[in-house]
């Protein structure tokens, strides 16, 4: 392909516009990269704090709820009465309306006067919470409960599990469940308590909170009982919901009582997440709330920007080079026409150089001779008498003098044509050097 | 004829006055410097002396210095 002036002309638009949109593509992506980046966490930190306002409010509701059923008059009196039958049927229809997981009752002894799952009584007298608040004190606080404290409850089979890893390698069981509870003490008219209203919500593979969230947040939420995930809104490529799987993350930062944010891959997909821990009301650690969204959300309209980007770019370019081929076609034809004039002028002036100088030498050969038959005419009319002899050499002076007039006017112009040869010379080279840069020629 | 002579710095001035001065319609005829006549240049140019006025003013038009004059 020759490179001539055309080629490289639309070359150089075409470089530089491509140019132009490489360096603008990879400003775009670096630049939404980081600030889309720096986005999501924001919202995910911002969705991780909602979550964990939205548990705390839950938490609160099931105070709020325990402490109603404790102060009720109807109940107060059954558990004064340790009424066993009609309790068990006033807490099955409380659990039922309020979602309760279990709501039970103890007398001032710890023992199980009914139970809204059960029939059998048992004692909770070890309960710890149930001794805080037989002590007075109402209790409300996420908690963990042994599967021997949910086996009464009809609730042990849903708080066991076997944990996963993301590779589906066992991790280890699960042996306890995450639960939000309350215990408020029943008092008499003269207000010494008399037993316990014990209640609350087990987490595990409950998806009530998870969805709500997810309604109220958007992105996906889990709770992690521990490091594994218990209850979630994720979706698994398989269309099921994530549960059961270990989350090395929990045990690396939330663990110590930290937050966490960034990037974890869950079920084959890659969130940006954040983790709050869940607190007992006596600080310990025993799990987290997940918050996450898709980081396709974001890589996407990165890719979508960029897609975008290019064939604006394309059609930049098109339109570049529709407008620039005509002109570019007629500043080359220019020139070109412009380079043909020049090597055509100066090969005439090189022929005019040539006729000049052979010019010169031929007057100089015709001075030479007028001088000779002017030296012999002189030796004429030395002794000559006829007048005419003084006339022809009159005319002879005359022609002499017209004669170095011209050869005189020859050698200046022989001079002057010594500096045109080096102009001519320049001129070609100009010629033959816009020549090559218009049509890539070397000759 | 050859009443006056104008004569230049160089030869390629006196190309150019002799050009001028046809140009302005002065009558003159380029000859050989006469020896008494002190210039670098080999050539100068005559006139009738009648014409020296007008020719005066065709050179001056003309840009053209002249180096002087023998009578």
């Amino acid at each position: 392909m020759k490179m001539n002036l055309r080629v490289r002309l639309l070359g150089t638009i075409i470089g530089a516009i491509v140019l132009f949109f490489v360096f603008s593509v990879v400003a775009a992506r670096l630049t939404l990269g980081r600030d889309l980046n720096e986005l999501g966490r924001s919202e995910v930190k911002s969705g991780g704090q909602a979550f964990d306002g939205y548990w705390t409010s839950h938490r609160d509701q099931i105070k709020l709820l325990v402490t109603q059923d404790a102060a009720s008059d109807s109940l107060r009196k059954l558990v004064a009465a340790h009424d066993t039958k009609t309790l068990q049927d006033q807490l099955g229809n409380i659990a039922r309306t309020t979602g309760f997981s279990f709501l039970t009752v103890v007398d001032a002894h710890g023992r199980v006067l009914a139970r809204a799952n059960n029939a059998s009584l048992g004692t909770l007298a070890t309960n710890k919470f149930v001794q805080r608040a037989l002590t007075g004190e109402t209790v409300s606080t996420a908690a963990l409960l042994a599967s021997s404290e949910l086996a009464p409850e009809g609730l042990a089979d849903q708080a066991t599990s076997t944990v996963k890893t993301a590779s589906g390698a066992t991790a280890g069981t699960l042996d306890s469940g995450l639960a939000l509870i309350a215990a408020a003490p029943v008092t008499d008219l003269n207000e010494r308590t008399i037993g316990v209203v014990y209640g609350g919500i087990l987490m595990n593979h409950s998806l009530d909170l998870v969805d709500a969230a997810k309604a109220a947040l958007g992105g996906s939420t889990a709770l992690l009982d521990g490091n594994a995930i218990v209850a979630s809104t994720i979706k698994l490529p398989d269309g099921t919901i994530a549960a059961d799987l270990a989350v090395p993350a929990y045990d690396t930062s939330v663990k110590s009582g930290a937050s966490f944010t960034g990037v974890q891959t869950i079920g084959g997909t890659e969130y940006l997440s954040r983790m709050e821990p869940i607190k007992t009301d006596q600080g310990d650690i025993i799990g987290a709330l997940w918050y996450g969204i898709p980081l396709s959300q974001i890589t996407s309209i990165i890719n979508n920007t960029t897609w975008s980007l290019l064939l604006w770019g394309l059609v930049a370019m098109v339109v570049a080079l529709m407008v620039s081929i005509p002109i570019v076609g007629r500043l080359s034809d220019a020139l070109g026409r412009r380079s043909r004039q020049v090597r055509s002028a100066a090969k005439d002036l090189g022929v005019a150089i040539v006729g000049s100088e052979v010019s010169g030498d031929h007057v100089s050969q015709t001075r030479a001779t007028v001088e000779r038959s002017g030296a012999l005419i002189d030796d004429l009319a030395k002794g000559a008498t006829d007048p005419k002899f003084a006339e022809l050499k009159s005319l002879n002076d005359e022609l002499q003098g017209d004669i170095i007039v011209i050869d005189t006017l020859s050698q200046e112009m022989a001079s002057r044509m010594k500096d045109a040869v080096t102009r001519v010379n320049e001129l070609n080279d100009v010629a033959a050097g816009l020549n090559k840069l218009v049509s890539g020629d070397t000759e | 004829m050859a009443d006056v002579i104008f004569y230049f710095a160089s030869n390629a001035d006196t190309m150019i006055a002799t050009k001028a001065l046809k140009d302005a319609g002065v009558v003159s005829k380029m000859i050989p410097k006469p020896a008494s006549v002190q210039s670098a240049a080999n050539l100068c140019v005559s006139l009738d002396s009648g014409a020296e006025g007008s020719a005066r003013g065709a050179l001056i038009a003309a840009g053209v210095s002249l180096g002087g004059v023998a009578k």
